[in-house]
C-alpha cells in the first residue's frame, strides 16, 4: 500500500455557529485520484479549501506530503489548485499564465519556456496560443489552460473544484476522459469535487460522499454503486429503485417481506445488507434498473413484480421503461439494452423479473 | 476582439442623439470657439475692441512672466497627479482588502468630507498649519519650538491643499476598479506560491490600471484648474494658471488675454493626455482587464 500524500484526522470547521464540516477523517494515497461527492452544501468545496490552505481548520489536523498544514498559508503547500471559474489571469498571456508558478519559484528562464511548452503539448494546444490572451480562448481550451496552470510545477496534489460543470456536456466527456488520462500520465495525486456522482465514478479511485458536513461512504465506485452505506448514498445516483420491506432474521441470512415483489423464497445473504440491518427491521430494497429483465409469457425469475407500462425513454444505449405496478406503490424503473424493436409500447402489461442476489437492502 | 458596432449607421439612433449634441456644441464647443475668437482681439481702455491681430498672441509668447506660470501650472499638476496617484493606491486597497468590514463607513466618511465645501475644508488647513495654529500648537504642547511647522503660504501647502482636495477621485475610481477584481484570481495567485506583496504587483495592481489611470486623468485635468488652493493656502505668492485666467478677466479686464492663456492652458491640457493615453495605449494593446 501507497503511502498517504493527504492525511487528514477529526477536521472540524465553522462559521460562527454553523458546522460546515464534522470529524472528517480521510487520507489520500500517493498518486490516487478522490472524488469528493455530495450536493450542494456538503461541504465538499469547504473541505477543498481546507487543503488548499484557503481556509482555516476549526479543529483537527492536516498533513501534507510528510507536512503537518497548521500555519502553512496557501502559497508554501505543495498543493495546486485547478478553480470552478478557471481564474486565468486576464491580463497575462497563456504563456505566463502557465509559466506563472515556474516564475515564483524563481527559476531560469529557459526552464520556464521548456515546461509551458511541456505543458502545451501535454494538454494538446496549439503552440500559437502562447502570445495569446486566455478571452482569446474556448472554453475549453481554457479549461486546458487552467490544468495546464498547475500542472507545470509538478504539485504532489493536484486540488480540483468542478472545473468542468460550466461545459457542455459533449465538451465534458472528452475533458474528463483527458483528465483520467492526464492522471495515469503524471502520477499526481488528485482530489476532485463534483456534484455529479456519475462523473466522479468515471473518473475516479475512489469515492467519498459527503452530506451535511460528514462524510457518508467513502469506497471504490463499484462499492459505491452497488454496496451504498444508506438510501441517501442509494437515490444519488440515476433512477433507483427503493422498494420498502420488513427484514426478519432466519437461519443464515434474512427474510424479506416486500409487498411490491413476488417471490417463493424472499431471502437476502448477509452480504447484501448495508451496515445496521444485520438484525433486520425497516429498510429500503435497492435494485438498480439494469438489474430488472423483462419476462416472457411462462418464465420465472427468482422474484417478479407485474405492472402496466407507464412511459418509456429511448436513450440511445438504452431503452428505460416506467411501470406502474398492479400492487399499487412507486413507478418502477427499469433500463433495457436498446433495439430497433421495441419489447413492450406504453399501456402493455408486463412481468419483470430479476435475481434476489442483485438486491442490496438499506436502512432507510 | 474589435466590435463590428454599426449602430452608428443607424439613422433613428442618430436623431435621439441629436439634443445631447445640441447640448454638447451650445454649451461647450461654441464658447469654446468663441474663446477663440476672443484671443484674436485687444482692449483699449478697459473695452474691448475687434481688432483680429495676434498682438495678445505675441503678448502672451513673448513674456517670461506667462511660461513661468504655465510652467509651474504643469509641474504642480503633475506632481500632484503622482502624489494621489501613490496616496490613493494603498489607501483603496486596504478599504476593499483588509479594512473591508468597515469599508462603508470609510467610504460614507470620505463622501461627507468630499462634498463639504472647497472653501471650508481649504480654510480649516490654514488654521490648522497657521504658525499659531492647530499643528503648531499641538506640537508647542511636544516640546517643540514656536511654529516648528512653518510650510504655510508656500508651493508645498499648495501641493497639500491640492493633494487633499483631489485625493478622492482617485481613491474612488481605484477602490471601484479593485472590488471589481474576482477574489479567484487573488486565491489562484496565492495557491501558485506567491506572497500577498507578489500577488499585489502581479494581479491587483495591473488589474486595478484602468481605475487608477481614470482617477489620474481626473486629477491631472482638475489640478490644472486648481485657483482656491494657491490662493488660500500659498498665500498668492506662487500663481498658478487658473489665478492669472482669473485675474485678466477680472482684475485687468482683459478679455482677450485672459482667452489666450485660457486655449494655452487647455492645448497643455490635451497635449499631456494625449501622450499619457498614447503611452498607455502602447501597454494595453493587446491585454484586455
Amino acid at each position: 500500500m501507497p503511502s498517504p500524500i493527504i492525511e487528514a484526522t477529526g477536521i472540524q470547521k465553522y462559521y460562527g455557529d454553523y458546522r460546515a464540516l464534522t470529524d472528517i477523517s480521510l487520507s489520500v494515497a500517493n498518486g490516487e485520484f478522490l472524488a469528493l461527492v455530495g450536493p450542494s452544501g456538503c461541504g465538499k468545496t469547504s473541505l477543498l479549501k481546507i487543503l488548499a490552505g484557503f481556509e482555516d481548520l476549526s479543529g483537527g489536523s492536516l498533513t501534507i506530503d510528510g507536512r503537518d498544514m497548521a500555519g502553512v498559508p496557501a502559497s508554501a503547500r505543495p498543493t495546486r489548485m485547478v478553480f470552478q471559474k478557471l481564474a486565468l489571469f486576464p491580463h497575462k498571456t497563456v504563456a505566463e499564465n502557465i509559466g506563472f508558478p515556474l516564475k515564483l519559484a524563481k527559476r531560469p528562464a529557459a526552464e520556464i519556456d521548456a515546461a509551458v511548452r511541456h505543458m502545451i503539448e501535454l494538454m494538446r494546444l496549439k503552440e500559437s496560443y502562447l502570445t495569446r490572451f486566455p478571452h482569446e480562448l474556448s472554453g475549453g481550451e481554457q479549461q486546458r489552460v487552467a490544468l495546464a496552470r498547475s500542472m507545470v510545477s509538478q504539485p504532489p496534489v493536484l486540488l480540483l473544484d468542478e472545473p468542468m460543470s460550466a461545459l457542455d456536456a459533449k465538451l465534458k466527456k472528452s475533458l474528463q476522459a483527458e483528465l483520467k488520462h492526464l492522471h495515469r500520465h503524471v502520477g499526481t495525486s488528485f482530489v476532485h469535487v463534483t456534484h455529479d456522482l456519475e462523473e466522479a465514478m468515471m473518473l475516479a479511485d475512489r469515492i467519498c460522499v459527503m452530506r451535511a458536513g460528514q462524510i457518508v461512504q467513502l469506497g471504490a465506485p463499484a462499492e459505491i454503486y452497488y454496496r451504498p452505506a444508506d438510501a441517501f448514498v442509494a437515490g444519488f445516483i440515476g433512477d433507483t429503485n427503493l422498494l420498502p420491506a420488513r427484514l426478519t432474521p432466519e437461519g443464515a441470512g434474512l427474510r424479506f417481506d416486500c409487498d411490491a415483489l413476488d417471490c417463493a423464497a424472499p431471502m437476502l445473504a448477509p452480504g447484501q445488507l448495508a451496515p445496521g440491518l444485520e438484525q433486520g427491521g425497516e429498510a429500503l430494497l435497492m435494485i438498480r434498473p439494469e438489474m430488472l429483465r423483462l419476462l416472457a409469457p411462462g418464465e420465472t425469475a427468482e422474484a417478479t413484480i407485474e405492472g402496466e407500462v407507464a412511459e418509456f425513454f429511448i436513450r440511445g444505449a438504452s431503452i428505460q421503461y416506467r411501470v406502474a405496478p398492479s400492487g399499487g406503490g412507486a413507478e418502477i424503473v427499469m433500463d433495457l439494452p436498446g433495439t430497433s424493436v421495441l419489447p413492450a409500447q406504453a399501456g402493455d402489461a408486463v412481468r419483470l423479473g430479476l435475481t434476489l442476489s442483485d438486491i442490496f437492502a438499506v436502512r432507510p | 476582439m474589435a466590435m463590428q458596432d454599426k449602430s452608428w449607421r443607424d439613422g433613428a439612433l442618430q436623431l435621439s442623439t441629436l439634443p445631447l449634441l445640441v447640448i454638447f456644441a451650445a454649451f461647450f464647443v461654441i464658447p469654446l470657439g468663441m474663446t477663440a475668437l476672443l484671443s484674436f482681439q485687444g482692449t483699449q481702455y478697459y473695452r474691448l475692441v475687434w481688432t483680429w491681430d495676434l498682438d495678445i498672441w505675441r503678448d502672451v509668447f513673448g513674456q517670461w512672466h506667462y511660461w513661468r506660470i504655465m510652467w509651474r501650472t504643469l509641474v504642480m499638476a503633475l506632481v500632484c497627479t503622482a502624489l494621489t496617484t501613490v496616496l490613493a493606491v494603498p489607501i483603496a486597497y486596504a478599504m476593499i482588502n483588509r479594512l473591508s468590514k468597515w469599508s462603508h463607513h470609510i467610504t460614507l466618511l470620505m463622501v461627507f468630507a468630499f462634498l463639504t465645501d472647497a472653501v471650508l475644508k481649504t480654510f480649516g488647513w490654514v488654521l490648522f498649519l497657521d504658525r499659531s495654529g492647530v499643528l503648531n500648537g499641538m506640537l508647542a504642547g511636544l516640546g517643540f519650538g514656536p511654529g516648528a511647522v512653518d510650510v504655510l503660504f508656500s508651493p508645498t501647502a499648495t501641493m497639500i491643499g491640492m493633494v487633499y482636495n483631489l485625493l478622492p477621485y482617485t481613491i474612488f475610481t481605484t477602490a471601484l476598479s479593485m472590488a471589481r477584481i474576482d477574489r479567484d484570481l487573488v486565491l489562484a495567485s496565492y495557491d501558485a506560491g506567491a506572497t500577498r506583496l507578489r500577488t499585489f504587483f502581479e494581479v491587483t495592481l495591473p488589474l486595478a490600471r484602468p481605475g487608477i489611470l481614470a482617477g489620474a486623468v481626473l486629477v491631472f485635468v482638475l489640478a490644472l484648474g486648481v485657483f482656491l488652493e494657491p490662493k488660500v493656502m500659498g498665500g498668492g505668492t506662487s500663481p498658478m494658471a487658473a489665478e492669472l485666467i482669473r485675474q485678466s478677466f477680472e482684475t485687468r479686464v482683459n478679455w482677450p488675454l485672459g482667452a489666450a492663456l485660457t486655449i494655452v492652458l487647455i492645448v497643455i491640457g490635451a497635449l499631456v493626455l494625449a501622450a499619457a493615453g498614447g503611452l498607455a495605449a502602447i501597454r494595453m494593446r493587446r491585454s484586455k482587464a
